[in-house]
Formats: C-alpha cells, sequence, structure tokens
C-alpha cells in the first residue's frame, strides 16, 4: 500500500512538471532561437546573433533584404503606438463604467439586477468573432466610419466586464458590517464611502485596469472585424506578418513582447499579493 | 423624566421572511435606559436582541413607534447623525487602517483637529490598556486586542449610550471574564449607558444594573439580576434564567396542589386560584429524619458530582421530574442516598416563589 | 424619508446611467442588429438588401434557396467539425489540468500561489505570440520534424501543422489557465476526510475516485468545460495560424463570410449558430448547478 502510495505521488509529481515544461518549454525555445543567426531555417542553430533585435529596433544592420519583413521600424512603432493609445483610452474608459456598475449592483437592490448581472457575463462568455461582426455590422451601418474610434468603442464593450468581475469579486470579500460601523461612528454615506469602501476597493480597481490595458493590447479579434484600412494595432501587424511567412525578426519581436507582459503581469500579481 | 436617557415607545419591527411570513421581531416595546445605567439583553436565539440594538442605532428601520434621546425624537435620524455608538460583534474594524486611524475615526469625521485627535485617541487607547499600539493594523493584533480598540472606537466621542452586540462572544472564557470587569469598570469611569447583548446569561447577572429578558420580539420582564433570578415573572423567565423546578396547579391557603396531586406549601397565605410554584434546586436540602420542613420524596435516577456542588435528578411518585442541588460538603449525606436510590427532598416555604398561572 | 429614497434613486442613476447607455448602444445594439441581418437577403456586391430571407440558416443545414443552390453540406460539415474540435480540446485540457490541479492542491501555500502565478502568467502574454512559437515547432521545417530528421527517426518531414491535432494543440495550450482555475477551484474545496472515509469504508482507490472525488470536483469540471467550449467552438486565430487553408472551422468560415466573399447576413447566420449552442450550453449549465445552488453571477 504504502509503496503504492509513494508511486501514485511520484507519478503525480512528475505529471505536474510535465505540465509546466509543456506551457513554459515553448516559451524558452523562441527566447533562445530568437538570437539564432540562421536566416532561413530558424530553428537550425548556426550561430549567436542580436542582429534581429538590432534590426527591429531601428539599428543598422547587415541582414539581406529579402530576410526581411519591415521595410522599416516605423510601422512596426506606429502600430505599438495604435496600440498604446487605444489601451490607455479603453481602460481609462471601461475602468470608471465597469467599476460604477459593480458598485450600484453591489449597493443597490432595483429591478433588474439579475438582468444586468447576465449581460456583464455574456462579453465574456461569447466568442470574440461575434462581438467583432455585430459591431462591425453596427458601425457599417450607422455610418460610423472604422478607426481608431471604433476599436476603442468596440474594446470598452467587453473590457467592462472584465473591469467589472474583478471589482465585484473585491466588493464581494468586504465586510458590510464596516460601513455600518463607520455610519454608527458619525461619517455620512459619502464619508463613509470615501473613507472606507474606495480605499478597500482600491486594489480591484487597479487590478481591474491592469487586466484591462493587457486585454486591450493583446486583443485581436474583435480590433480586426472593426479597424478598418488605416488603423493597424500591435497584435494586426504580427498576425498579417504571420500570415505573409515567418521571418526570424518575427521573433525577436515576440520575445520583447512576452518580456514586456510577463514584467507587467508580475508586477500586477505581486502588487496584489502583498495587498491581501 | 431626566433620569431616562434612552426611551423606547411602543417599537415595532417586522421582517417578511423569503419564505412568505413575517417575523415580528420586535413586538411594540417600551423600554426606558437610565443614565449611567448598564442594562443587559438577554433572550434565545432570534428573540429580537440585535434588531432592538440596530433599531437604535439607526440600521433597522422601525415599522412603528418612537425612539427617544435625552428627550429628542431621533426615530428618523439617519445612524451617523446619532448621539449613539456600536461595539460589533466580529469588531469591524477597518482592514486598511491602522489603529490609531480607527480609534480616531469618530473625531476625525466630526472634524477635530489633528493634535487633539491625536491626544485623545492617546487616551481612550490608554483606557483600554493598548497604549503605543496606534501604528499597528488590526491584523496584527490578537482577539482580545481588537476587541478593545473597537470598544476604544466607539467610546472616543462621548456618546450617550453605548451598544455592544454579543462583544465578548468570540473570546476564551479567560479573556472573557477579565473582560467582563473591565467593561464594567470603565462604564463606571465614563459615565455612560451601556446596553449589552448576551444570551450567556450568567454575563447578564453578575454584570448588569438591570436585564431585560426578552423572548418573541416581547421585553418578558426587566428587572435588576436579583429580581431576575428570585421573582420570575413567568415561567418563560424562570426557566431561561437559572435551572428551576416549576409546579403548576391551584394555591389555597399557604398551599399549591398540583393535578397529580402533590402539594407544595409556599408562603403566600393571600393566594388563590390558578398559579405556579417555583423552587430553585439550590433551594432544597437533604431531609433528616425528625425535620418539620416540607419535603417531597423522589426516586434518584442520577446524581451527578459538578465539583462544588452534587446535581441529583428525581422523579416524583407520580413521574414528575424534580431537579436538585446539594452543597458538596455535603458528601456523607449523599452517600447514603445513594445506596437507597430514593431522598426526601426539603424545603423552606419561605422561599418558595409563585409565579401567577399555569406555566407553559 | 422620501428624500432618502430620492437621494439613493439619484445615485444610482449617476452609477448606472452611463454605462447602462454604452450597453445598450454599443452591446446590445450591434446584438440586435446582427441578428436581423442573418435574416436579410445578401446584396449582389456585398451589402444588404432589405427583404425578409430565412434561406441563411437552410443555407448552414445544407438546404439552400432552393432558387440557387442545391443540397450541400459543406457547411454542416464544417460546424460538425468545429464541434468536434471543441469538444476534444475541453477533454484534452481537462486531461490536462486535472492531474496537476490535485497535485498543485496538495502544496505548501508559498508553492501554492507560485505555481498559480505560473499557470496565469501566460494569459497574460500575447495570444498570437505564443501560437506563433508552435507554428515554429510543428511546422515542415520547425523543431520537432528538424529533431526527428537530424537523428534519423525519419526520412521525410511529416505533416504536423496544418492538422486538427495542431489546432487541437494550439487551444489546448491557450486555453490551460480557463481550464486549471475553476477545477483547481473545486479541487481545492474537496475535503479530503470524505476520501478518507471511503477509504476507511472499503472503497479501493478507484471506486475512491468515482464515486466521491469525481461528484465532487464535478462543478469544476463543468465550468471549466463550459468556458472552454464556447470560445474554441469559435475560434479563429488558432485555426488561421495552425490550421491554415486546410483545415476551416466556424470562426474562418464567419471571417471570410465578412473580408473576402462578403456575405453578411450568411456570416450574422454563422455567428447565430455559435450563440446559440453557447446559449444552451449556458442555459443547461445555470440549470444543472442551479440546483446545486450555483450563482452564475458569482461562480459559486
Ligand atoms: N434582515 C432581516 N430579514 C428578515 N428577517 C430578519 C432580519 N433580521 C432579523 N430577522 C429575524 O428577526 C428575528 C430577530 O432577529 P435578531 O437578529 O434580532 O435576533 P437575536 O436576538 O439578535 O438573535 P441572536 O442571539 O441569534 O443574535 C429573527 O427571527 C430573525 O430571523
Ligand atoms: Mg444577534
Amino acid at each position: 500500500m504504502k509503496i503504492f502510495a509513494t508511486l501514485a505521488r511520484g507519478s503525480l509529481i512528475a505529471y505536474t512538471a510535465l505540465f509546466f515544461a509543456f506551457i513554459y518549454i515553448p516559451l524558452a525555445l523562441i527566447a533562445v532561437y530568437s538570437f539564432n543567426a540562421n536566416p532561413v531555417n530558424m530553428m537550425t542553430w548556426t550561430g549567436f546573433t542580436t542582429e534581429w533585435y538590432a534590426q527591429v529596433l531601428g539599428f543598422k544592420t547587415t541582414i539581406s533584404e529579402n530576410a526581411l519583413y519591415l521595410e522599416s521600424t516605423s510601422q512596426l512603432v506606429e502600430a505599438l503606438w495604435n496600440s498604446l493609445i487605444i489601451a490607455t483610452s479603453t481602460t481609462a474608459i471601461s475602468t470608471v463604467l465597469g467599476s460604477a456598475m459593480a458598485i450600484a449592483l453591489y449597493r443597490f437592490d432595483f429591478f433588474g439586477r439579475r438582468f444586468y448581472r447576465v449581460v456583464m457575463f455574456m462579453p465574456m462568455l461569447m466568442p470574440d468573432i461575434v462581438l467583432g461582426i455585430a459591431l462591425l455590422i453596427f458601425f457599417v451601418n450607422s455610418g460610423i466610419n472604422l478607426g481608431l474610434t471604433t476599436i476603442i468603442i468596440g474594446q470598452c464593450t467587453f473590457l467592462i466586464s472584465y473591469v467589472f468581475i474583478v471589482v465585484t469579486a473585491r466588493l464581494a470579500g468586504m465586510d458590510r458590517t464596516l460601513e455600518h460601523a463607520s455610519a454608527d461612528l458619525g461619517a455620512n454615506e459619502w464619508t463613509t464611502f470615501r473613507k472606507v469602501v474606495f480605499p478597500q476597493l482600491l486594489p480591484g480597481i487597479v487590478g481591474g485596469a491592469l487586466l484591462a490595458f493587457i486585454i486591450s493590447m493583446d486583443d485581436l479579434v474583435i480590433t480586426y472585424f472593426i479597424a478598418g484600412v488605416d488603423v493597424t494595432t500591435l497584435p494586426m501587424f504580427i498576425f498579417a506578418m504571420l500570415r505573409r511567412g515567418i521571418k526570424p525578426e518575427i521573433n525577436a519581436i515576440a520575445v520583447m513582447m512576452l518580456t514586456f507582459s510577463f514584467v507587467i503581469a508580475s508586477l500586477g500579481l505581486y502588487l496584489r499579493s502583498r495587498q491581501k | 423624566m431626566r433620569d431616562s436617557i434612552v426611551r423606547l415607545e411602543k417599537a415595532a419591527k417586522a421582517f417578511a421572511t423569503p419564505e412568505g411570513q413575517t417575523v415580528t421581531a420586535l413586538d411594540a416595546i417600551d423600554l426606558d435606559v437610565k443614565r449611567n445605567e448598564f442594562l443587559t439583553l438577554l433572550g434565545p436565539s432570534g428573540c429580537g436582541k440585535t434588531t432592538l440594538l440596530q433599531a437604535i442605532s439607526g440600521f433597522v428601520q422601525l415599522d412603528a413607534g418612537r425612539i427617544l434621546i435625552d428627550d429628542e425624537d431621533i426615530t428618523d435620524r439617519p445612524p451617523y447623525r446619532r448621539p449613539v455608538n456600536t461595539v460589533f460583534q466580529n469588531y469591524a474594524l477597518f482592514p486598511h487602517m491602522t489603529v490609531g486611524e480607527n480609534t480616531g475615526y469618530a473625531l476625525e469625521v466630526a472634524g477635530v483637529a489633528r493634535a487633539e485627535r491625536t491626544r485623545r485617541v492617546a487616551d481612550a487607547l490608554r483606557m483600554v490598556g493598548l497604549e503605543g499600539m496606534e501604528g499597528r493594523k488590526p491584523r496584527q493584533l490578537s482577539g482580545g486586542q481588537q476587541q478593545r480598540v473597537a470598544l476604544a472606537r466607539a467610546i472616543i466621542a462621548r456618546p450617550k449610550l453605548l451598544l455592544l452586540d454579543e462583544p465578548l462572544s468570540a473570546l476564551d472564557k479567560n479573556l472573557r471574564q477579565s473582560m467582563q470587569i473591565e467593561l464594567k469598570t470603565l462604564q463606571h469611569e465614563l459615565g455612560i449607558s451601556f446596553i449589552f447583548v448576551t444570551h450567556d446569561q450568567e454575563e447578564a447577572l453578575t454584570m448588569s444594573d438591570r436585564v431585560a429578558v426578552l423572548s418573541g420580539g416581547r421585553i418578558q420582564q426587566l428587572d435588576t439580576p436579583r429580581a431576575i433570578y428570585d421573582q420570575p415573572k413567568n415561567s418563560f423567565v424562570a426557566t431561561f434564567v437559572g435551572a428551576s423546578n416549576l409546579f403548576e396547579g391551584e394555591a389555597t391557603r399557604g398551599q399549591l396542589v398540583t393535578k397529580d396531586g402533590i402539594a407544595i406549601s409556599h408562603g403566600r397565605p393571600d393566594a388563590t386560584g390558578a398559579a405556579t410554584a417555583l423552587i430553585r434546586p439550590e433551594q432544597f436540602f437533604l431531609a433528616q429524619p425528625g425535620d418539620t420542613a416540607p419535603s417531597l420524596d423522589v426516586d434518584l435516577e442520577q446524581i451527578v458530582f459538578v465539583g462544588s456542588t452534587f446535581e441529583l435528578f428525581g422523579r416524583t411518585a407520580t413521574g414528575r421530574r424534580v431537579i436538585a442541588e446539594i452543597p458538596a460538603v455535603r458528601r456523607s449525606l449523599v452517600g447514603e442516598i445513594e445506596q437507597s436510590r430514593r431522598a426526601r427532598l426539603a424545603y423552606d416555604p419561605a422561599a418558595v416563589h409563585l409565579l401567577p398561572g399555569e406555566a407553559a | 424619508m422620501s428624500s432618502i429614497a430620492f437621494r439613493r434613486r439619484a445615485q444610482l442613476a449617476i452609477l448606472l446611467g452611463p454605462v447602462s447607455l454604452f450597453l445598450a448602444v454599443f452591446f446590445l445594439g450591434p446584438l440586435a442588429i446582427m441578428i436581423v441581418t442573418s435574416f436579410l437577403a445578401p446584396g449582389l456586391y456585398g451589402g444588404v438588401e432589405w427583404t425578409w430571407y430565412p434561406h441563411n440558416y437552410g443555407r448552414i443545414l445544407g438546404f439552400a434557396d432552393p432558387m440557387f443552390e442545391d443540397f450541400d453540406p459543406v457547411y454542416i460539415a464544417i460546424f460538425l467539425r468545429s464541434l468536434k474540435i471543441a469538444a476534444l480540446t475541453v477533454v484534452a485540457t481537462l486531461f490536462v489540468c486535472y492531474p496537476a490541479a490535485f497535485c498543485i492542491s496538495r502544496l505548501s501555500d508559498r508553492w501554492k500561489n507560485f505555481c498559480l502565478f505560473l499557470i496565469t502568467l501566460p494569459f497574460f502574454t500575447s495570444l498570437i505570440v505564443r501560437l506563433f512559437i508552435w507554428v515554429l515547432i510543428l511546422r515542415q521545417t520547425g523543431l520537432v520534424n528538424e529533431v526527428l530528421l537530424g537523428t534519423g527517426v525519419i526520412a521525410r518531414p511529416l505533416e504536423l501543422i496544418y492538422t486538427d491535432g495542431a489546432i487541437i494543440l494550439g487551444m489546448v495550450y491557450v486555453f490551460i489557465p480557463f481550464m486549471f482555475m475553476p477545477v483547481y477551484a473545486s479541487v481545492e474545496k474537496l475535503d479530503w476526510t470524505l476520501v478518507r472515509a471511503s477509504l476507511d469504508l472499503g472503497a479501493g482507490p478507484i471506486r475512491t475516485f468515482l464515486r466521491i472525488i469525481l461528484p465532487l470536483t464535478a462543478p469544476g469540471i463543468a465550468g471549466g468545460a463550459v468556458i472552454v467550449f464556447i470560445p474554441a467552438l469559435g475560434n479563429f486565430v488558432v485555426p488561421a495560424i495552425l490550421g491554415g487553408a486546410k483545415v476551416m472551422m466556424l470562426g474562418n468560415l464567419i471571417e471570410q463570410q465578412f473580408l473576402a466573399a462578403r456575405n453578411w447576413p450568411f456570416g450574422s447566420a454563422l455567428a447565430m449558430m455559435v450563440m446559440t449552442v453557447m446559449l444552451v450550453l449556458l442555459f443547461i449549465h445555470v440549470v444543472v448547478s442551479g440546483r446545486r445552488g450555483f450563482d452564475p453571477a458569482t461562480g459559486h
């Protein structure tokens, strides 16, 4: 019996190790091969180089033209810039609207409250493509020109949900008697909100905003449908590159993006764990 | 009426349950709390104690009736405009604020200047024995310390009335007893009236100036602890506070006869009609041969040693249960009855209390 | 009293007004227009004709507008394949996550948190980058083929990419956190004394697993299955990258209708199919777990 238990335990641990290997080995591979000098076959190691990074970052390199996608780094920078503008605006809007709704549903009991909750869960569950085409049809029919504005509006429709859910989770963990205690000690509703509710809610709101920002930066499908012809975001840019065939520069871009989001996400999760 | 600080007049509250019924939590309650008084609400779970406190603090809106504080009607005031503070059962300390900030909260929202606030916070914390702990967060405190912070926070603005909803129920027995004494002392020093909720009858009897026994949303009896114990107004109070033997029957000159024919002597020659006699277990003593005191013969079912006393569980010939408490110093006598499994329980007729009417 | 009621109503309006308006116009509005569009006739050169035209749905099932087309089951085949791939994705993801969830739930708090962190971290990184890595691994000149060819295990490169398997692999890779979290939540809650009780009462490990552990963790499995299945069904990025032009799923078909074929009504009808499957699933989920006292809003 004892041997079986040990064996079962051992294989479970081995399985879990494999599980993490499955998640992280591909990420490690790309990081390694992004320094591979081989311009044709990216998975055959021919030597170490940092040229791809240099190329992406706009430095002069010795790479021959036909191994490259980018006519210039400025395209990439423009896509990145668009993504940042969009993510900043959508984060601001969806954080305000999503938090407001979470607070409203927490504080007030009113007719239609359940309906609101269901509606708030729909955009998260709905496949992106459905929302994407619905927005496309809507914008085209209402004569709004596709572009930054439509992307911002479109992303907000589902980012509000994410913020709502994060903030609601935080509210659900809050102790109602604290508000009673505050009122009991002489604070009116507004003061209670400012001094007791909001400070406790803040980590939730920040978390929701961070999540909204990251998801906005990464959104491909919905943006893809409602971006129109003039505007390209970073994920769209990479998607387009991939569809044209794979060249080593993309490794470098991918690794830089991974690093960036790892840093942001680690920071967010770290802050949250410190809050507890 | 300058002597009353809080007055409830016909305060009523009913809740609709999810099952579609209504529960009467407060049934037209009249209550006067005197200045400087330590009043305890005692009653079984669900009898309306918390509701009564919340009506006074403003978290429950009355269906009918009025609440007056210092003769001022505050029935429709929001909680934050009532000169009443509460010590919550789970303390309700603000987790994101330090002990100092928690304690000074009432002053802060009232706009008291920082310097004075700091001073008064230090004073309040000293009163509860937590001097110098201003900088800690609530989660860095033990349960008892949190309890003290909650207390300091509630008294700092000198409310006219302090409400405490089972404040000691989360503490272990020793801490609980020392807090009972501290609370009592504090109340004395501050000169604030306390309304204290508990369902621990011993706590109620030891701490209070007066005890209100509640049941089903009504005050069954409001009296000093002694009166509650010695002269309960009805059988609910008699059974809820302390153990009791009740004999319901017809009272005639000096005697009460139950339906099953047991006669209990009592010291109230004037009483007649339906009544219930109360004999507390400790009023019984073991009759010696030749004793003339009235007594009951019982068959003993169990004898339990609880340290300072023996508890005897017996039945009369007619099958009625009787409990008696015999001081443990009477060891030798108990040894005898343990052999025979029979006992003659004597009592002093003057100590028998008569309740009006039938026992429920 | 009434002034308090009025104030509360005003507060509610301020909090809820703007967001309600926004969602009504930009979320419910588009959905409504999409539903309407799915019943309109496609225009000749893209665009829409405002006439009642239910044949978009008939076409999905193979029975198209009898005036123009014969019975052609190509779309229903794509629909069924999408269902199959999504279902296999759910099963595969579950197999990947369930044992790991058990292992992690038994670790000390420190390690537990660290593992959860490692599992959620990829969710915050670019989806497209994570999929792209698998192209590098699976394609003809990719890592797997290079290694196998180099070591002489195979003579010619295997066809790994642009297959159903590649799509499922890609989906599993990106949906792991979606399955892991709900499964983990229910595994973590599992009361191990019940397992001990079962063993004590004479049930063997397998019986105990089937009769105790599985039923008790079923809510997590069901939750994970729903939130993996739905996005997998309508997914278009994974098949676009790992399925190439060969493997068509509903998502690609919809994309085609909008960006290439320009038959918006048919594309909308396809999207409605996805929505219907989603609503049916959610309905079943809510009804079944509702009996266990599940609140869809809080997730437990
Ligand atoms: N918000 C509410 N909605 C419905 N019923 C309620 C509500 N609050 C209290 N009640 C009911 O009113 C009655 C009195 O409740 P209350 O909380 O005052 O009891 P209590 O004496 O404090 O009990 P305990 O000793 O258990 O704390 C109970 O039957 C309770 O179920
Ligand atoms: Mg209570």
